[in-house]
């Protein structure tokens, strides 16, 4: 027998080539692998998208579960598809010039092409073909005279770099094709080289590549017709099967080897692209790093630097030269001096930031007095990895930040790192089932159904909840096909603020790509590509919480003056650390708008941790996330805590690293040093395994490391189970999990924010209002919150009023705080009262309302006053009256609507000026209308239409009357019931909330004007009370009491949906009062009013039920919906 | 009106979807749904969070328009000044009429009696003003209301706003200051409420008082041309029919022939003596003014339906309508007398055929996109226009049979592995030698039309020692299987 002969595929395209290609490029370079080929390229269609991840599986390629990893020879190529017709060729750069000259060439049609859709013409070809090993895929069915006239030419251009490739087609006419293709080459002079021109791995892909079709033609797959391939004959094929496809022509095989031979370029070329910082200094950059780093330390310790943190200093500056990142912290350094002296807030955080030096560089705050640095985490010195940093900002000023950065690199040689957007859950579905011609309805039902999965493999639970039987072969195959594309790249989309920066012009070193905005490039490379190929990227993030902390020390300089020591305004660094009260306040769950603690979950566990210094914080922001809850680490740490049991070590060493969490490892760093002492990992294999865990899902390889683990930590003298137990904690951290100094960054905003909630409620509110949308509550409860905190809010006024919410000086009354936050009353510092801005009204424009307060001047006198003065149209003005802002002038929100409706259409300014000046006062000669004048209730009910929140009264406490005659408890009266009581309680849904880590439980907050309370949902009761809990947004919960360390829970028995009583609200005064009228002469107690104006029996009583009826939903819907969270 | 779900009682909540501002929101429903508290306007993915089980169907606004019209064409017999209201109302000027039908009273409680009987839930006034009636009907306490004259400012006062056909936006508006009814507005001085809400509330206010006329439009007639022949004395038999569809057919010739057109659709409408009408429609292949042509096409149709076409006391009225023209094209009879007149008989045949046993009768093969032979073309009915396939043709050059046979034929046949074409056939038991092949053509089967799909096909053109092209498939590939079968499919001319 023959040996086989070797071969080389390059006609290889994978799902980068979007909705074309159906395998990722990893299977395929894995098939290559497996069928033994001596290379494999990957060339989409004109991107180099997925280069960068078959590169990476290239060199680490298992076959077997327990085989050493063996690597493939790969080459990046791309395969160049044009708009004019001439036919595809296959790219290989040689060198790294050829990668250079590839990269501009996709610019370039990047930047002529729509986005998405590059348009590439020969002339770039010409242009930028050269350091290229070519191979053409001439289309036999065109005039073999033309295609021989083009080969002819670019073989003059091209020369001996330049092949013609061919594929059997499976049309037919093979044996033509190929010697059709053979005889074409010969007469151009070029060789003949083989390919499969490959759309997928393995045969079974064909189904997905069909449905990929369909989806890029927007069509369902039997109206597809002729483009969907004939046959399953485009994947990847051993080398026999390629031998005998091609037995007569096997100098076409050998050719592929050649073609391999002749490319030597590798991704590997291009790391350490960074930035040259010029230096003040003018010192090469790891000098002036150095300068820096030990300036900020005399800063950061005035007192001397201690020996071990100098000694710290050194390793990280000596371990920063070795791999040769200097430029890269100068970079993110420059990036965010520039920031603050633009006064925008800023922290940076992630695996870098937890290096000393950069606490030195004021790149973090968190210093060494909190927590450990650890080297290896900090740079994997290893793998080559750069440093990872990213830096939050104020998310309203983010822009200046970016402006800043495109300013100082150009874009030759900064954009945005792409984001790969992927088929998920929902959009698979829906996609798919379109595709294969399902209803509207069933696919909606099938992605619809809220609460019923999100991005895992569509299963039963989803395909039940649509009414799907999962048995019914179109439902099975439904189901496969959607977890065949789950994953899959749909397009590319701009990362949010990754920003990729170098020293070379970008474009030679990735494609760039037109994003939806006009001024944003990106590159074609996602942060893993960019990790991968070690480029410098900085994220440039945006937190709202920098945003409201910025203009709560805005608003505190101003009003408050309040000074650090040293007689400068306070900042993140200065405020005054480690206060009992700020703490306190914490331990009490009073924490609505306090950074991160303030969701459900959080906030029932604060008071069973009682955090009283500054770690405490920092174990509470890591806590109360998923991977430590599956890990099962928060009982065992809170009875710990909680003293109920003592930490256990089993050996002296984990002590060490798990003493400050009482012995349950709750961060990242935590799991490597575990790994590194008790498992015998080397320190680069310990972040190999973080890398893995953050990665698993995708890559499966995080078993490896178990084994390992498990045997190392056996070895080690740890009892097995044990060592279970521990990796299965480490897994948990998979995603979710926080490194500690991510977790300490973010702890030092949760103790700002709750500081200034603290002493100072009424810049907390306004700060957070002006910061809007943000956090995790709506402006009603952050206003009823400061309420309670004993700040006065008050209504916004055309005369008053600001855009942003402003503060107006006003006496503290301790009176006024709510009885349940009595001890903040001898600590609030407060002096102002909050004046809700503009900004709070639904539907009016900053722009206008600037305009408004800039004409203002001594103050509008009447409506007609402003719509002449402010020069704003009749429609704002309307908006305002609907808002009831023209209380200053005596009008309620029903009469300056009248006057309103009464002014002309067209602005004011757009009219003649005599008849219009306010000075000569034309009276209005108009017959008298006598309005009905609005009750509170419809007041209360437009506040909420028109502003989300009223100042006036609680919706609820309309109700109180009929709800107390039915027995039910204010919420606030909940403290006083004794645990394990039955209890009923009614309010607004503000929040639904299932938190994925507890899936059978479902959490709802609602409110009435006494306060909030915290329904429990088991399972059993959402499946029997499900409409109730989904829909209602007035509801009313029958349960049982629940009461553990100062957290009150109603475990729901019974639910009803009380929204249609809310329709009493809007009736006007005079209904109201015809409606108690009959009430007490039929006596009727307890009912819905709106069923008891339907008193007589049969047809008479549609009319009134169907308008209140609609009214109630007309209210129903001006409340809440309550939002809902996983 | 709403078509009535009252199905048996436990039939399922069923809500109507409909698409709103990118957002899917109820836009009917059945009374089980509405026991479940849902509404319409409600969005459906809230809607099915609270009842996951809930049928939804997507509205087909098309069909409620037509079921409308047909409404619409059933009230003719009342009055013939029938006019469309929205998407579910119906105008009837009776001014006149009533007395035909026992006065206005008896005239309304026929109507609905009718109509409810047909299973429509619905709900009518009678009034002296359209304005009136309408907001009686839409609003008022009973489902059937005859407003007496005079009545009207009394009977509008307690309705809402909305009985007064206001434009959204100006209800909302008067809503907003705390006039909701229409009393309110009656009282109010009209200056202001003209100066802020423009003089169309005013107009609606008087229009339902009656103080200003207004006229309904009727439906504009339908068909481009009709003619019709009343007739003092009833006819029955279908001879004496078809005599007046002759005569009607020859008055609207000249009519067509001065448009230029000729009828593709024709519509025949009998009045009966006591008011039902019987509508019968007839489609043509190719537009047609030939009034003997026209009229065999109806005679077939009412041979078809005889028996169920129930003449009762006679028809007084007959009306026969062009329900849609199409240009007309002359066309030069060659010497010959050849193919043109051919096809064109033809088309008359189909149309005649079609005319007596349905639509489907006369199929006519077009062309369909699809990689397997046997579904390159499909059966539509011959009056249906054929759409040409929109994308491009068949993507291999190399031929195929213009002939294949209805089913695949089993042959014996030796070839070489994994994929070589035969090498000899045997097929109703003569052996054929193979001199000539091309091939293999791969084609895999449609995963997605059967529950079990076929296996791939490899063709092959093989040509045998005489020079008769065959073409042959095998069924499955080497290795998935181990003795593949062989078919015929089509010849080579």
């Amino acid at each position: 027998m023959t040996a086989v002969p070797a071969y080389a595929e390059f006609g290889v395209q994978s799902n980068f080539s979007f909705l074309r290609g159906a395998s990722r490029p990893e299977a395929l370079v894995i098939t290559a692998r497996l069928f033994d080929f001596s290379a494999v390229g990957l060339a989409d269609r004109n991107s180099v998208a997925g280069v960068v991840r078959a590169w990476v599986q290239s060199k680490h390629i298992k076959l077997t579960e327990d085989s050493e990893p063996t690597r493939i020879p790969y080459h990046p190529g791309c395969r160049l598809v044009f708009s004019d017709g001439t036919p595809d060729v296959l790219a290989y750069p040689q060198d790294r010039q050829g990668w250079a000259h590839l990269c501009r060439m996709l610019t370039a049609a990047n930047e002529r092409g729509e986005k998405g859709n590059p348009d590439l013409h020969i002339e770039d070809f010409l242009e930028w073909g050269d350091h290229m090993s070519l191979a053409i895929l001439p289309d036999f069915r065109k005039s073999a005279e033309d295609t021989l006239a083009l080969l002819r030419s670019l073989k003059n251009r091209f020369g001996r770099n330049l092949r013609l490739a061919v594929s059997p087609s499976y049309g037919g006419d093979d044996h033509w094709r190929l010697a059709q293709a053979a005889g074409m080459a010969a007469a151009a002079g070029l060789s003949l080289m083989a390919t499969n021109d490959v759309l997928y791995h393995a045969a079974e892909q064909r189904p997905l590549q069909d449905i990929l079709t369909a989806i890029r033609l927007n069509t369902t797959i039997s109206e597809a017709g002729f483009a969907l391939e004939a046959n399953a004959e485009r994947h990847m094929k051993p080398r026999e099967e390629m031998a005998r496809l091609f037995r007569h022509y096997p100098e076409a095989l050998t050719e592929t080897l050649r073609f391999a031979e002749s490319l030597t370029f590798s991704l590997g070329e291009l790391k350490h692209n960074y930035p040259d910082e010029v230096s003040e200094s003018g010192l090469p950059a790891q000098e002036e790093l150095a300068r820096l780093a030990w300036e900020g330390a005399r800063e950061r310790f005035p007192d001397g630097v201690p020996e071990a943190q100098r000694e710290l200093i050194h390793k990280e500056l000596a371990l920063i030269e070795r791999q040769n990142y200097a430029r890269y912290f100068l970079t993110v350094y420059d990036i965010m001096r520039f920031a603050r002296s633009q006064g925008i807030l800023c922290q940076g955080r992630g695996s870098a930031a937890n290096s000393l030096i950069c606490y030195c560089l004021r790149i973090t705050d968190v210093g060494p007095d909190i927590m450990d640095h650890l080297l290896e985490r900090f740079i994997s010195e290893e793998r080559g990895e750069p440093p990872d940093i990213d830096v939050d900002f104020e998310h309203q000023r983010r822009e200046e930040v970016i402006a800043y950065i495109y300013k100082k690199y150009g874009h030759k040689r900064t954009a945005l790192a792409a984001s790969v957007i992927s088929y998920r859950g929902r959009l698979a579905l829906r996609e798919v089932a379109k595709v294969l011609g399902l209803s509207e309805d069933v696919t909606s039902a099938l992605s619809g159904s809220v609460w019923g999965w999100s991005s895992e493999e569509v299963g039963e639970t989803a395909t039940k909840a649509a009414g799907l039987d999962k048995t019914d072969p179109k439902t099975k195959q439904l189901v496969e096909l959607v977890n065949g594309i789950m994953g899959f790249p749909r397009h590319l989309s701009q990362h949010v603020g990754g920003f990729v920066i170098t020293k070379d012009r970008l474009d030679e070193i990735v494609p760039i790509v037109k994003t939806a905005m006009e001024e944003r490039k990106m590159v074609e490379w996602d942060k893993d590509d960019l990790d991968n190929v070690g480029l410098l990227k900085v994220d440039v993030l945006a937190l709202g919480m920098l945003s409201c902390l910025q203009r709560a020390f805005g608003l505190l300089e101003e009003k408050y003056d309040v000074r650090d020591d040293y007689g400068r305004p306070l900042e993140l660094a200065t405020i005054p650390p480690e206060q009992k009260p700020v703490y306190d306040m914490i331990s009490r769950a009073d924490t609505i708008g306090v950074f991160q603690v303030e969701s459900r979950a959080q906030m029932s566990m604060l008071p069973r941790l009682k955090p009283k210094e500054f770690y405490d914080l920092v174990i509470e922001v890591a806590i109360v996330r998923p991977g430590p809850i599956q890990g099962d680490m928060v009982h065992p740490y809170l009875k710990r805590r909680e003293e109920k049991e003592k930490p256990e070590y089993v050996r002296p060493e984990l002590k060490a690293i798990l003493k400050k969490t009482l012995g349950v490892p709750l961060f990242q760093e935590q799991a490597m040093k575990i790994a590194i002492v008790a498992g015998g990992f080397k320190p680069a294999e310990a972040d190999r395994l973080r890398r893995a865990m953050a990665t698993f899902k995708r890559t499966g390889s995080v078993t490896d490391y178990r084994q390992k683990l498990i045997k190392g930590m056996e070895e080690n003298g740890y009892p097995r189970e044990f060592a279970e137990r521990c990796f299965r904690q480490i897994e948990g951290f998979g995603e979710y999990g926080f490194p500690e100094s991510h977790a300490a960054s973010f702890a030092l905003l949760v103790y700002a924010s709750a500081w200034f909630k603290t002493y100072y409620p009424d810049v907390f509110c306004a700060a957070i209002l002006n910061s809007q949308p943000m956090g995790f509550y709506a402006p009603a409860q952050i206003v009823r919150d400061a309420r309670e905190h004993g700040v006065e809010i008050r209504e916004v006024d055309i005369n008053s009023s600001e855009w942003d919410c402003i503060l107006e000086e006003a006496p503290f009354d301790p009176a006024r705080v709510a009885a349940q936050h009595a001890d903040m009353r001898s600590i609030i510092e407060t002096k102002h009262a909050v004046r809700l801005g503009f900004r709070q009204v639904k539907g009016l424009a900053e722009a206008d309302m600037k305009q408004l307060v800039l004409n203002r001047g001594a103050g509008y006198r009447s409506v007609r006053d402003l719509w002449l003065r402010s020069g704003l149209s009749r429609s704002v003005l309307a908006r305002l009256a609907d808002a009831d802002a023209f209380r200053s002038l005596g009008l309620d929100r029903r009469t300056a609507l009248w006057a309103v409706q009464a002014l002309d259409g067209t602005c004011a300014t757009e009219r003649l000026p005599l008849l219009d000046r306010p000075e000569i006062g034309l009276t209005e000669h108009e017959p008298e209308m006598k309005l009905p004048s609005m009750p509170l209730s419809m007041h209360v009910v437009h506040d909420y239409q028109s502003l989300s929140l009223s100042l006036k009264a609680h919706p609820v406490s309309f109700l109180r009357d009929q709800l107390a005659a039915e027995k039910i408890t204010p919420n606030a009266r909940l403290q006083n019931v004794s645990n394990g009581r039955r209890v009923s309680v009614a309010g607004l849904v503000l929040i639904r909330q299932r938190p994925g880590t507890a899936k059978n439980v479902i959490f709802m907050t609602i409110e009435d004007e006494t306060g909030v309370a915290n329904i429990v949902v088991w399972d059993r009761m959402f499946k029997r009370f499900r409409p109730q809990v989904m829909g209602a947004r007035f509801v009313r919960v029958d349960g049982k009491l629940q009461s553990a360390s100062g957290v009150i829970h109603v475990v729901a028995e019974r639910i009803t949906d009380l929204s249609a009583r809310l329709g009493t609200l809007m009736k006007e005064r005079q209904e109201q009062d015809q409606l108690a009228r009959r009430k007490e002469i039929a006596g009727i107690e307890g009912t819905t009013c709106i069923s008891s104006s339907g008193t007589s029996p049969g047809r008479e009583a549609v009319q009134p039920e169907e308008a209140g009826a609609a009214q109630s939903a007309a209210v129903a819907r001006v409340m809440p919906k309550g939002r809902n969270f996983h | 009106m709403g078509r009535n779900e009252s199905a048996p009682a436990d039939f399922p909540p069923l809500v109507i979807s409909q698409r709103e501002n990118n957002a899917l929101r109820i836009a009917a429903l059945n009374e089980q749904a509405e026991l479940l508290g849902l509404k319409p306007g409600m969005g459906i993915a809230d809607a099915r969070a609270m009842y996951p089980g809930i049928e939804v169907m997507e509205a087909d606004p098309d069909a409620d328009r037509q079921l409308l019209e047909s409404l619409a064409d059933w009230c003719d017999r009342f009055t013939p000044l029938v006019a469309l209201d929205g998407r579910d109302g119906l105008f009837l000027d009776i001014s006149g009429c009533s007395h035909l039908f026992g006065g206005e009273d008896a005239m309304l409680a026929e109507i609905i009696r009718r109509l409810t009987q047909q299973g429509f839930d619905i709900r009518a006034a009678l009034a002296s003003t359209p304005g009136m009636a309408w907001a009686s009907a839409r609003h008022s306490h009973s489902r059937d209301r005859n407003v007496p004259a005079g009545q009207e400012e009394q009977t509008l006062a307690p309705m809402p706003l909305a009985a007064l056909r206001l434009e959204e936006k100006t209800r909302t508006g008067l809503e907003r200051v705390g006039l909701r009814y229409v009393g309110a507005l009656i009282d109010a001085p009209r200056a202001p409420l003209a100066r802020r809400f423009g003089r169309m509330l005013v107009t609606r206010l008087d229009q339902a008082l009656g103080v200003v006329e207004e006229a309904i439009s009727p439906r504009l007639p339908v068909s481009p041309l009709s003619a019709e022949r009343q007739l003092a004395e009833p006819i029955g038999t279908t001879e004496e029919i078809e005599r007046l569809i002759l005569i009607l057919a020859r008055t609207l010739k000249p009519d067509l022939e001065r448009r230029g057109e000729g009828a593709r659709r024709l519509l025949l409408s009998l009045f009966r003596v006591d008011g039902v009408v019987a509508r019968i429609v007839v489609g043509t292949s190719r537009p047609l003014r030939e009034p003997t042509t026209i009229a065999k096409l109806l005679y077939e149709r009412l041979a078809a339906l005889e028996g169920s076409l129930d003449p009762g006391y006679g028809f007084d009225m007959v009306r026969l309508s062009i329900a849609v023209a199409a240009p007309f094209e002359m066309e030069q009879t060659d010497l010959a007398e050849g193919t043109s007149i051919a096809e064109e008989e033809f088309s008359l045949l189909a149309d005649r055929i079609r005319a007596r046993l349905g639509e489907e009768a006369v199929l006519v093969p077009a062309l369909a996109e699809s990689h397997l032979p046997e579904r390159r073309a499909r059966f539509v009915s011959s009056g249906k226009e054929i759409a040409r396939p929109t994308r491009t043709s068949q993507p291999m050059a190399g031929g195929r049979p213009i002939r294949l046979l209805e089913k695949p034929e089993p042959v014996e046949a030796s070839a070489e592995v994994p994929e070589g074409p035969p090498l000899s056939f045997r097929w109703r038991r003569a052996l054929y030698r193979v001199a000539r092949a091309e091939g293999p053509e791969r084609i895999a089967p449609e995963w997605w039309r059967e529950e079990k799909p076929g296996q791939t096909r490899d063709y092959f053109r093989v040509e045998d020692m005489d020079g008769r092209r065959y073409w042959l498939y095998r069924e499955g590939l080497y290795g998935e299987q181990t003795a593949p079968r062989w078919f015929l499919h089509g010849f080579f001319p």
